[in-house]
C-alpha cells in the first residue's frame, strides 16, 4: 500500500471542508471510518462519528443552513506510512434555524482542528478521530427578522 | 515490534494528570516526543509541546493551592505503534493573572485527545495533544 504524503492529507482536509460547506452529505459521510470518534466543538464528550453525522446532517446540512470555513496552515505529522495527524486553525461560521424558529449565526474565528487520517485498503484516507474546539468562548447571535430568509 | 496495550496508554494518561496536579515529582517534558505539537487552553494555534510543558510545570510549581484533576473513562484506539486516547476531565488549578494576582480556574467539561507513539527505545510518548473545554472554564480571583 502506498505511504501517505503530507500533500495528500492537506488535499483531504480541503475536500472535507469543501464537502461540509456545500452540504454534500454522501461525500462527507465517506470521509469517516465507521468506528471513528469525534469531539465536536460544542460537545461535552466524544461521540461516534455515525451519531455526529446524523446530528450534523439535521442541524447543518438543511436548505436553510449556511456553513463557511476559511482554513489556516495545515500541519501534518506522518506517524506511520498509513497514519497521519492534521492540525490546523480555521475560521468557521454557521447560520441556521433553531427548532424554535429563531435564525442564529455562530462565528468561531479561532477554531482548532485535529484530525487523524488512516490509509484504507482501497487507498483512500478516512478520519479515525477528530477533535474540534474554539480558542475563545462563542455564543450564537440571533439574526434580525428581515435577515431570516435564506437567499 | 512491541504492541501497545490500552492499559499502558491509560497509565501514561494517569501519569500526565498526576504531574499536572502536583501529585508527582516527575516532569511533563519526557512524556512528549521532541517534535510533538499541542493545542491547549486559549492558544489560537498549535505550539511545540516543550514550550507548553515548561509553561505548565511553572504553573504547577507556582500554584498557591493544590490543583486537582479527575479523569473520565479513557478510550483507546490502537493502530500499529500509535495509540489515540480520548477522554473527558475536570481540572482545578491556579494561574498567574496579568496584574500579578492569582486566578483559580475550574474546567468542568474538559476534553482531551492525546496521540501516543512508541519511540525507538520502546517508550510511549505523546506526539500530538488537543485539550479543550466543552464549556468555558470558570475563573475567579484566588482567595489570599
Amino acid at each position: 500500500m502506498e505511504a501517505i504524503a503530507p500533500d495528500q492529507v492537506r488535499a483531504e482536509v480541503r475536500t472535507f471542508w469543501n464537502l461540509f460547506c456545500t452540504k454534500d452529505k454522501t461525500g462527507f459521510n465517506r470521509l469517516y471510518s465507521p468506528t471513528a470518534t469525534v469531539f465536536a466543538a460544542d460537545a461535552r464528550r466524544s461521540e461516534s462519528a455515525r451519531l455526529m453525522l446524523v446530528r450534523r446532517e439535521r442541524e447543518l446540512f438543511g436548505p436553510a443552513s449556511l456553513v463557511k470555513a476559511q482554513l489556516g496552515d495545515i500541519a501534518v505529522q506522518l506517524l506511520t506510512p498509513h497514519l497521519a495527524v492534521a492540525s490546523y486553525p480555521l475560521h468557521f461560521s454557521v447560520t441556521r434555524n433553531l427548532p424554535n424558529g429563531l435564525r442564529v449565526q455562530v462565528d468561531v474565528p479561532f477554531t482548532r482542528v485535529t484530525q487523524v487520517f488512516q490509509r484504507e485498503e482501497n487507498g483512500g484516507l478516512t478520519i479515525i478521530h477528530e477533535h474540534m474546539s474554539s480558542a475563545e468562548p462563542t455564543s450564537p447571535k440571533t439574526l434580525p427578522a428581515e435577515a431570516s430568509s435564506v437567499r | 515490534m512491541q504492541a501497545i496495550s490500552p492499559e499502558q496508554v491509560r497509565a501514561q494518561v494517569d501519569k500526565f494528570w498526576k504531574i499536572l496536579s502536583g501529585k508527582s515529582g516527575d516532569k511533563l517534558e519526557p512524556l512528549y516526543a521532541p517534535d510533538a505539537t499541542v493545542f491547549t487552553g486559549r492558544a489560537k494555534r498549535a505550539e511545540p509541546a516543550p514550550l507548553a510543558a515548561a509553561r505548565r510545570m511553572r504553573q504547577v510549581s507556582g500554584g498557591a493551592s493544590t490543583p486537582g484533576a479527575e479523569v473520565g473513562q479513557v478510550e483507546v484506539q490502537v493502530v500499529d505503534n500509535v495509540a489515540i486516547a480520548s477522554y473527558t476531565y475536570q481540572f482545578h488549578g491556579v494561574k498567574q493573572a496579568s496584574d500579578g494576582g492569582r486566578l483559580e480556574k475550574t474546567t468542568r467539561f474538559g476534553r482531551a485527545t492525546q496521540i501516543f507513539q512508541l519511540d525507538d527505545n520502546g517508550a510511549l510518548r505523546i506526539v500530538h495533544e488537543h485539550l479543550s473545554a466543552g464549556e468555558a472554564p470558570a475563573i475567579e480571583k484566588a482567595r489570599p
